[in-house]
């Protein structure tokens, strides 16, 4: 068998790395240190990065959240609607707002409708002025933003007695607002833009659904 | 909710299908990220670098290769554009995967007399190498000696032939066993210097 050298072992090394090497390739092995440690080393060193894939890590929870706004800042996530509470009839929630002040958040949903109805209804001084109603814009969403604060106040009075609910509450609220300022943000940048104003409405509306499901269960359970 | 389901959802804007595949793949693109750029805070806008442009493009998947080669094949092209645009080289893809392309210096004689390696490669040690290497051969490095995917997968990942994933694994292992004897040999000069250093003081 003609003798291989170092060179000509390491330029086909590549060819069989990940399989048995041909005979010639084992003659030279068994008879040069140099090459050997060559393969000892490579070997150490596959060893050692294979070790590494058993510790997949964990991504900190941030990554999402920031993706996820970025998804609903490009409209890429259509469907709100599938973050908020369904109502149910199941037992567990209905003991949810036996506790709540009822007259204080029946008249915060009732100014909080009033106040989008009285946004619903711009678009239709647009058509007559349009300058009316890019001023108009911000006027008829700051009563709105006043009134989500203070919503919150009534929840934070909510959150000592029920600390289940109110994580759960809280939650979904934030998720809410989220999408409320991403829309307000969306509706600065072009006011003119009819889809953007649509989304906040409708963001408006989500909330002022949610306060009525749960101002309406509170009722329900006296 | 199965992947399948997930993915027909997604592709109508549904955001919990959103979630579900984040989830379902989130820690491995995440591990791969980290690999290739060493640090937590690169790995993080790397992951979500490559989800975005994943559930951007979702709606054009159509199912020819798995979804987990897609997205992979998405996340390598995020990390080497990255890295590329680090070493301030803009090369395409084609080029990464030509042999000798990417270091530009002198080729190396991989066989010298050097000491043997083994028993004394760590994780440190290894880490470090890894980050000196080429973003192409870092790339075939991570996706095949660490993260466990064949040449075939490799080959359809980076758009490139079996023979060019093996050639590219062959040299960023060799440039590694290289680097490793560099900083063998730096720390043994430290050390005998340090040693010379402590004899001289104590004269």
């Amino acid at each position: 068998m003609a003798t291989m050298t170092c060179k000509a072992f390491l330029n086909r090394l590549q060819l069989w790395m990940d399989d048995n090497p041909p005979p010639d390739a084992e003659a030279h092995l068994r008879n040069c240190p140099n090459c050997r440690n060559v393969i000892a080393d490579l070997n150490a060193i596959h060893s050692e990065a294979q070790s590494w894939n058993t510790e997949e890590v964990e991504p900190p929870a941030h990554i999402w959240t920031s993706l996820r706004s970025q998804l609903e800042q490009e409209g890429l996530i259509r469907d709100q609607r599938s973050v908020l509470p369904q109502p149910s009839n199941s037992g567990w929630f209905s003991g949810w707002f036996a506790g709540l002040p009822r007259p204080a958040l029946a008249g915060a949903y009732l100014v909080l409708l009033i106040a989008v109805a009285f946004g619903l209804s711009r678009p239709i001084d647009k058509r007559v002025n349009e300058a009316r109603w890019l001023e108009g814009t911000e006027v008829s969403t700051s009563p709105l933003s006043a009134q989500l604060a203070a919503e919150q106040v009534s929840f934070a009075s909510f959150n000592d007695s029920n600390p289940v609910v109110t994580a759960s509450l809280n939650k979904n609220l934030a998720i809410v607002d989220n999408y409320i300022t991403l829309c307000e943000k969306s509706v600065q940048e072009e006011p003119q833009n009819e889809v953007a104003r649509d989304y906040l409405y409708e963001a408006y509306q989500q909330k002022a659904d949610l306060l009525a499901q749960m101002t309406e269960r509170g009722e329900n359970n006296r | 909710m199965p992947e399948a389901e997930a993915i027909r959802l997604a592709q109508q804007g549904d955001a919990s299908a959103f979630e579900r595949l984040y989830r379902l793949h989130n820690r491995r693109v995440y591990s791969l990220c980290l690999r290739m750029v060493g640090n937590t805070a690169g790995a993080e806008d790397l992951t979500q670098e490559a989800f975005l442009q994943l559930f951007r493009k979702i709606a054009t998947f159509r199912g020819e290769s798995a979804f987990s080669t897609w997205l992979h094949r998405l996340a390598v092209n995020v990390v080497l554009m990255k890295l590329r645009k680090k070493s301030g080289t803009e090369t395409s893809l084609d080029e990464l995967t030509e042999p000798d392309e990417e270091s530009g210096g002198p080729r190396r004689d991989f066989g010298g007399p050097d000491l043997r390696l083994s028993g004394s490669i760590d994780r440190v040690h290894l880490q470090r190498a890894v980050e000196q290497l080429p973003p192409g051969y870092k790339a075939v490095f991570v996706l095949h000696d660490i993260q466990g995917y064949e040449h075939n997968e490799i080959a359809e990942i980076m758009d490139c032939s079996i023979g060019n994933s093996k050639s590219q694994l062959h040299k960023a292992r060799m440039r590694l066993r290289e680097l490793l004897h560099e900083a063998t040999r730096d720390k043994a000069r430290e050390d005998r210097k340090a040693a010379s250093a402590d004899s001289g003081g104590e004269d």
